[in-house]
C-alpha cells in the first residue's frame, strides 16, 4: 500500500529505507493506524529521520493525499509574508524599497495598515506573475521570504526578518547548509581521519589497571597493591575553516559536506568558521558569515597544537590576496592584506594544512594558489590528500 | 494540537501533551521500537520519558549517556576489584569462585532484568560516539547481550519502552536512524506555552501569564543569543517573579525584565539581553 507514496518521498530526496516503509506496512497491519491523521503522524515518524525534511514531507503528503499542488503560497502564506515585508520596512525601509524597485517616498505616507494591503497586493500580482518560479515569493527554492510553517534547522529565515533585506539575502544563497549528509564515500573519509588522532592520559587516576594490579599483588606475596591509571582521551583540538562563499567553490560543495559531516562525528573538540576566498581580519562562526565574527588576532588564545584545517579552493584574484583592503566585501575593511593575515595563522598554529578539492595539477596555472602555498602545505581533498594531510599534522613539530 | 489525546498514554499530570506526540508513543510501543526525539534542550525531551513512566505506571531507569562511556559499562559491570578483596580477606558472604556474584547490571542490563516492562531513557544518545550508538542499538534490537566472564547470554524478560534523546549536535548515523522512530519537539507556541505554565502554576493570575509569556517570546528573539530561554528557564523565571514581593506585573508591560540571570544563563547573552531591554523600553 501507498507505494507511490513510498516513491514520492524518494523522489523529492528524502532518504526513506524499503525497512521503515515495511515497517509503516506492520504498523498498518495490526490496526495502529485508523484514519489520515494517525497515518500522517506514523508515516512521518517511521519514514523520516530528521526535521530537515519535515517540511519536505508536508508537502509531499499534501501533494499525495489532497492532490494540493507542490510549491504554491496559498492566501495565508502570502499575508505572513506581507507581514514580514512589513516589519523589514519599519526597520530597513531604503533597502527593502531598494530591493522591490518601488519608491520610498511614496510609501512612508502610507500607514501600516495600508502597507500590508500594498505588499499583499505586490505578492499576488507576483504570484500571478511568476507562476511557481523561483523568484523572492516562492516558497520552495531559495527564497527566505516564502514561509511554508514548520521548519526548525537554524539554515531558513521562514517568516522572520533578519538584519539584511530578505531579497539580497535570498540571491546571496547564503542559506547553504554544510551539514547535511553526504554522499557515500563518508566512510573512507572516516577512515582517514581516525589517524587524527592524540591519544593522552589525562585526568584524575581513576581506572584500575587489572594486569598490573594482579601483578603486583602476586609479588606482594597475595597482599593486595591497587594500581591505578590515567584513562586515555583523545585531546585533540581541530579548528575547520571553511571557504563557503562565492560560486567558485560551488562544484565541490558534496566533498565539503562529506569533509564536514564526518569531522563533525569524529572529533570532540572541532570548532567550525567561515570565509569568503580567504582570510581578512574576521573569521565566522555561522555559514551566512555576519552573526558571530571571530577576530583572526583572537586565534592566538588557541592552544597551538590545535590542528588548522583550512578549506578552499586558493582562487581568487591576486589583489584579494596581496592589497591592504583587498576583500570583495564592502563592508570588510582591513588594515592588513588578506597574505599576512594567512601568515599569521601559519605562524600560530605550526600544524597547519590547506585542503583545496581542486586537483594538485591545475594549481600550478592559478596564481593565488602557488601564493598561499608558500605559506601553507597545500594538499588535494582527495582520499589520497587528505592521508598526505594527516600525516603531515601528525608529525613531529 | 488541543484536544488531548483518548489513547493508551495520554499525558501526567506535570506534562502537557501534544496529540501528534501521543500517537507517536503508541505506535512506536505498539512496533517494539525506541523512540527518537530530537528538539532543542527545554521542548520537553526527558520529561516525555517521565511522564510515560507515571502514566502506564511503570518503572522509569535513566541511562544518563557520558562521552566517555563504553557500552558494556550500560550493560553490566563486573567487580574484579572486590572479587580481589574477598578473595584475599575471606570475610564477605559472597562466593568468590562464583564470578556471577560479582557481576552488577548496568543501566540497560537492569531493564532487561526487570521482571515488570519498565520505561528505558536514554539521554542525550548524541554525546556518544558512533561505534557506542550503533552497538547499542544492536543490543536494543536483539534484546539480549551477553556477559563474557560467566559466558552467560541475558534474555529481556520484557521489551522495555525505549525513549531516545538528542540535542542534535551531531547527526546520528543512518543505521541507527533507521532503527528509531523519529519525532522533533518543536519549541512549544505561545498557546501550548500558556498550557504549560497552567500546569505548573494553576493559580497563577491571567495578568502575569500573559505578560511574562509575551515578554519571554520578545526575548527569546534577541538576535545574537548563544543559549535562547526555554521552558525551564520561563518556569523558574515565575517562580522568581512570584517569590519576589516588590515585583508588580506592570513592570513587565513597561518592559521591564528582573532577574534576567533566571533566564539567561551566559553572560554575553545577559549583557545583550539587558542591552536589548533596555532599547526595547524607549
Amino acid at each position: 500500500m501507498f507505494i507511490d507514496f513510498f516513491f514520492l518521498l524518494r523522489q523529492v530526496g528524502i532518504s526513506v529505507s524499503p525497512t521503515s516503509f515495511l515497517k509503516l506496512q506492520k504498523a498498518l497491519s495490526i490496526g495502529l493506524i485508523t484514519s489520515l491523521d494517525d497515518f500522517y503522524t506514523a508515516a512521518r515518524s517511521i519514514l523520516v529521520k530528521s526535521e530537515r525534511y519535515f517540511d519536505l514531507y508536508d508537502q509531499v503528503f499534501a501533494h499525495h493525499f489532497k492532490g494540493a499542488e507542490l510549491k504554491e503560497p496559498d492566501e495565508f502564506e502570502l499575508s505572513q509574508v506581507a507581514r514580514a515585508m512589513l516589519e523589514e520596512w519599519l526597520k530597513d525601509p531604503e533597502g527593502l524599497a531598494d530591493a522591490l524597485d518601488i519608491d520610498e517616498d511614496s510609501l512612508n505616507k502610507l500607514s501600516p495598515e495600508e502597507l500590508l494591503k500594498y505588499f499583499l497586493d505586490r505578492l499576488k500580482e507576483q504570484k500571478e506573475e511568476h507562476h511557481g518560479g523561483s523568484k523572492w515569493i516562492g516558497t520552495g527554492g531559495t527564497s527566505p521570504v516564502g514561509h511554508s510553517g514548520f521548519h526548525p534547522g537554524g539554515m531558513r529565515v521562514g517568516g522572520v526578518s533578519r538584519n539584511k533585506s530578505a531579497v539580497k539575502v535570498a540571491m546571496d544563497r547564503r542559506y547553504r547548509d554544510y551539514s547535511q549528509e553526504g554522499p557515500l564515500t563518508q566512510a573512507q573519509i572516516g577512515e582517514a581521519l581516525k589517524r587524527l588522532r592524540n591519544m593522552v592520559p589525562v585526568g584524575p587516576k581513576d581506572e584500575v589497571n587489572i594486569d598490573e594490579t594482579i601483578y603486583q599483588t602476586m609479588k606482594n606475596a597475595g597482599e593486595i597493591e591497587i594500581v591505578f591509571d590515567r584513562s586515555l582521551r583523545d585531546r585533540l583540538r581541530v579548528i575547520l575553516a571553511i571557504d563557503n562563499g562565492g560560486w567558485s567553490m560551488d562544484p565541490y560543495i558534496e566533498l565539503v559536506q562529506t569533509l564536514f559531516s564526518y569531522a563533525r562525528a569524529q572529533f570532540k573538540e572541532i570548532r567550525t568558521f567561515f570565509f569568503h576566498n580567504t582570510i581578512y581580519d574576521k573569521i565566522w562562526e555561522d555559514p551566512p558569515r555576519f552573526r558571530k565574527p571571530l577576530s583572526v588576532d583572537d586565534l592566538v588564545r588557541f592552544d597551538k597544537d590545535t590542528r588548522f584545517i583550512i578549506l578552499g579552493d586558493a582562487s581568487m584574484a591576486p589583489y584579494e590576496l596581496m592589497a591592504t583592503d583587498g576583500s570583495i566585501h564592502l563592508e570588510e575593511r582591513s588594515l592588513k592584506p588578506s597574505y599576512e593575515r594567512l601568515r599569521f595563522i601559519a605562524e600560530t598554529f605550526p600544524y597547519s594544512v590547506w585542503l583545496n578539492p581542486r586537483m594538485s595539477a591545475e594549481w600550478p596555472y592559478t596564481r593565488t594558489i602557488n601564493m598561499i602555498r608558500e605559506i601553507f602545505p597545500m594538499f588535494e581533498l582527495t582520499i589520497d590528500g587528505l592521508e598526505k594531510a594527516i600525516v603531515h599534522m601528525m608529525g613531529k613539530k | 494540537m488541543d484536544n488531548a489525546s483518548k489513547e493508551t498514554f495520554n499525558g501526567a499530570s506535570r506534562y502537557v501533551l501534544d496529540d501528534e506526540l501521543a500517537r507517536i508513543v503508541n505506535i512506536s510501543m505498539a512496533l517494539e521500537m525506541p523512540l527518537l526525539l530530537k528538539g532543542e534542550p527545554g521542548t520537553g525531551k526527558t520529561m516525555l520519558a517521565h511522564a510515560i513512566s507515571e502514566a502506564l505506571n511503570m518503572r522509569l531507569i535513566v541511562l544518563n549517556v557520558k562521552s566517555s562511556m563504553k557500552l558494556v559499562e550500560t550493560l553490566y559491570q563486573y567487580d574484579t576489584l572486590t572479587r580481589l578483596n574477598d578473595s584475599r580477606f575471606s570475610d564477605s558472604t559472597r562466593d568468590v569462585s562464583n564470578i556471577e556474584e560479582y557481576i552488577k547490571m548496568g543501566k540497560i542490563g537492569q531493564s532487561f532484568v526487570s521482571d515488570d516492562r519498565v520505561v528505558l531513557l536514554i539521554d542525550e544518545i548524541d554525546k556518544a560516539d558512533t561505534d557506542f550508538q550503533d552497538d547499542m542499538l544492536d543490543v536494543l534490537d536483539q534484546m539480549e547481550f551477553d556477559i563474557i566472564e560467566i559466558d552467560k547470554t541475558i534474555k529481556a524478560k520484557n521489551r522495555p519502552v525505549i525513549i531516545i534523546t538528542s540535542n542534535a549536535k551531531k547527526d546520528l548515523s543512518d543505521p541507527f536512524l533507521g532503527r528509531c522512530n523519529f519525532h522533533h519537539i518543536a519549541f512549544p507556541d505561545q498557546e501550548m506555552m500558556r498550557r504549560i505554565i497552567n500546569v505548573h502554576f494553576p493559580e497563577i493570575s491571567s495578568d502575569l501569564l500573559e505578560s511574562s509569556i509575551r515578554a519571554f517570546y520578545r526575548m527569546r528573539d534577541f538576535r545574537g543569543l548563544e543559549k535562547k530561554p526555554a521552558t525551564r528557564e520561563l518556569i523558574n523565571w515565575i517562580r522568581a517573579l512570584r517569590a519576589d514581593p516588590d515585583f508588580k506585573v506592570k513592570d513587565l508591560v513597561k518592559g521591564e525584565a528582573p532577574y534576567l540571570g533566571v533566564l539567561f544563563k551566559k553572560s554575553p547573552d545577559q549583557a545583550i539581553a539587558r542591552n536589548a531591554a533596555a532599547r526595547m523600553r524607549i
